[in-house]
């Protein structure tokens, strides 16, 4: 028996599984570092959007009204999140992070339209603030998360503000207790009314949401995302 | 990580380390080329062709055996027509009052080892070989396979079997299985662990039978089963991988899906018939790493596609069940094709790694045996070959926890 060459046959294969396991971990370090940047960016955006505001005032609406471009950037970073967490896990340390980074962003962009929308009266946002749960308690909530990305695809304009109802930030709870919150997930509040609790279909997200008869309508659907 | 795809790590593990062993093996000891130099001297040979219902096909195999190159005062052909219903007889007859061939007829029994039992009691030869009457041999194949016999110890030569004028993706996916088959057997060879003496062209010593006894029924695979009980009996099998024999294949799904359930339900049958031969040390290599890895391979591979029909189904009843509670209009998702949406986790490089081993394999396979696979033909084994293999695993599995007989013919 040639028992080194079966010592031999275990340790390569060893290490072909520690190069996958390395190559993949250092992939999954680059994702992360790619969301992050990604999040500073957007950081930047909203403070310059901010300051921008501050600046112009109500002077020029329009200026102001032409450039609500983050919805596209923080679309994008849920699906990128999405995918993070997927690989790495909801539990992940660095993806709880990246998410209450990434729900602090979401709430500096809707206090900003909702700071623009009062002073700017020809600006009216369309926005639905989503509260979920992943942890397991809302078998809803991963239906209701693609009834909005086809809303947000077949409505461009629409804003929709995922949040994860369990994630552990205070901004997040100050939110909550605002809203007054207190019933089932899945939790919409749309365009700043009462709460709205639990599964409904898309007919019924739309009845919920007339004022998307104002907004331009696309036949391209964008991808969906549990953000 | 779940329980389900820890599963598929291990599965994943066991099969490179089998790979990487092979490899290993290839380097250490490189097929020798094929040389010029001709058998010392020339034993008798009888070739056994046992056929049922192969009157398609019977005339072209002999004839492929008689234009060997091989003294014709030494190599005889029995042919014997197993009870077939077609006109196999009546082909047959072709040869008649042929000096090299013989021409017997047999009530069918069944199984295939009664034929070729009946062929060895009804010849005389040194050495006795048998091929399916769908079976073709290259010219040189008898030469090649008698210098093996130089070495007084080998008992058993197997050749290298290609497929023969591959047309449909079918087909073309054998091909590529096969020549993958030309590598392992030839690592079997320099681990003396070969597990099988196929129908097409295997040859014998004569004087094996003696010491272990003739075929036997062995759940209709006796190839597998001689080849089980010469390891059992410590008798030394070779591989010729410069003999070619060309064998047609199946052409269908539920042909071959018949053929490699017998073959697959022949495995673990024998294996329960040798169970004392695994990991144990005495029977060297076969016992310790082509037994077991046989074995594990049957039940990764059915693990495996268990595993990922589980989620496909899962993912499709997901996605139906949402579309009816939602009442999103059905639509198709936009793929995204930057870098990061690709799916990039170990397992991905784990897989890609394996099917990097697993073309090595075919490509040296290729070498080996001085052939050439087409494009087409990896494509077809590598986009067809993961969803019928679990075909025939799950079937030859169903058929062995029933016990059920589906017998040689079928």
């Amino acid at each position: 028996m040639a028992w080194q060459k079966y010592s031999l046959a275990f340790i390569i294969t060893a290490a072909i599984f520690g190069t996958a396991f390395y190559i993949a971990q250092r992939i999954d370090a680059q994702r992360i570092a790619d969301i992050r940047a990604t999040e500073e960016n957007i950081s930047i955006d909203i403070l310059s959007s901010e300051t921008q505001f501050d600046l112009l005032g109500s002077l020029d609406c329009s200026t102001i009204a032409e450039n609500p471009v983050l919805s596209d950037q923080l679309n994008d970073l849920a699906s990128r999140l999405s995918v993070a967490e997927q690989n790495l896990g909801s539990t992940n340390k660095e993806v709880i992070q990246l998410k209450q980074q990434y729900s602090l962003l979401e709430i500096k962009d809707y206090l900003l339209l909702q700071q623009v929308s009062q002073k700017c009266k020809k600006v009216k946002p369309v926005f639905v603030l989503y509260f979920y749960s992943n942890a397991g308690d809302c078998p809803d909530c991963s239906r209701t998360g693609e009834e909005l990305s086809y809303l947000r695809g077949e409505y461009p304009g629409l804003r929709v503000y995922s949040f994860d109802y369990n994630l552990d930030l205070s901004a997040l709870r100050t939110l909550v207790a605002l809203q007054k919150l207190n019933g089932p997930l899945p939790a919409f509040v749309i365009n700043n009314r009462p709460p709205v609790y639990g599964f409904k279909t898309i007919e019924e997200l739309q009845a919920l949401i007339p004022e998307l008869k104002t907004l331009a309508s696309s036949t391209a659907a964008t991808s969906t995302s549990g953000f | 990580m779940d329980i389900g795809a820890l599963g598929i790590y291990v599965c994943l593990f066991i099969g490179l380390y089998f790979e990487v062993f092979l490899l290993i093996s290839f380097f250490e000891k490189r097929p020798e080329k094929k040389s010029a130099n001709l058998p010392s001297h020339y034993p008798s040979v009888a070739i056994l062709v046992p056929c049922w219902n192969k009157g398609a096909t019977l005339i072209p195999t002999v004839e492929s055996l008689l234009s060997m190159d091989y003294p014709k005062d030494k190599l005889k052909v029995v042919i014997i027509d197993d009870g077939s219903t077609d006109n196999t007889f009546e082909a047959a007859q072709t040869f008649a009052g042929h000096p090299q061939v013989d021409i017997f007829q047999k009530q069918n029994e069944g199984s295939k080892y009664s034929a070729l039992n009946f062929g060895l009691a009804h010849s005389h030869s040194d050495l006795v070989g048998c091929l399916d009457a769908d079976s073709f041999v290259a010219k040189d194949a008898l030469l090649e396979m008698v210098k093996a016999f130089e070495d007084e110890t080998v008992m058993a030569a197997a050749p290298s079997m290609k497929v023969n004028h591959p047309k449909n993706v079918l087909e073309l996916m054998q091909s590529v299985e096969y020549t993958f088959g030309i590598f392992y057997k030839k690592m079997f060879d320099n681990l003396a662990a070969i597990s099988v003496l196929p129908g097409p062209f295997s040859i014998y010593r004569r004087s094996l039978f003696e010491k272990i006894g003739g075929f036997r029924k062995a759940h209709h695979t006796e190839d597998m089963e001689m080849a089980f009980r010469m390891h059992a009996n410590g008798l030394k099998l070779v591989n010729v991988h410069t003999a070619i024999v060309y064998t047609n294949v199946p052409k269908t799904v539920p042909a071959l899906v018949r053929q490699r359930t017998r073959w697959s339900r022949g495995y673990l049958e024998n294996s329960r018939d040798y169970s004392y031969m695994y990991f144990n040390p005495a029977y060297g290599n076969f016992g310790m790493l082509v037994l077991p890895f046989g074995l594990i391979a049957f039940l990764g591979g059915l693990y495996s596609a268990g595993y990922a029909l589980w989620h496909i189904v899962s993912y499709i009843v997901t996605r139906f069940t949402d579309m009816w509670l939602t009442h999103i209009p059905p639509h198709l998702p936009t793929p995204s094709w930057q870098w990061f949406y690709i799916n990039t986790n170990m397992l991905t490089f784990l897989i890609i790694a394996t099917l990097c081993m697993t073309l090595t394999a075919v490509v040296l396979g290729q070498r080996i045996a001085k052939t050439r696979l087409s494009t087409l033909s990896f494509i077809s084994y590598f986009a067809l070959f993961g969803f019928v293999a679990p075909l025939w695993l799950a079937r030859a599995a169903w058929d062995t926890v029933l016990s059920r007989e589906r017998g040689w013919l079928v």
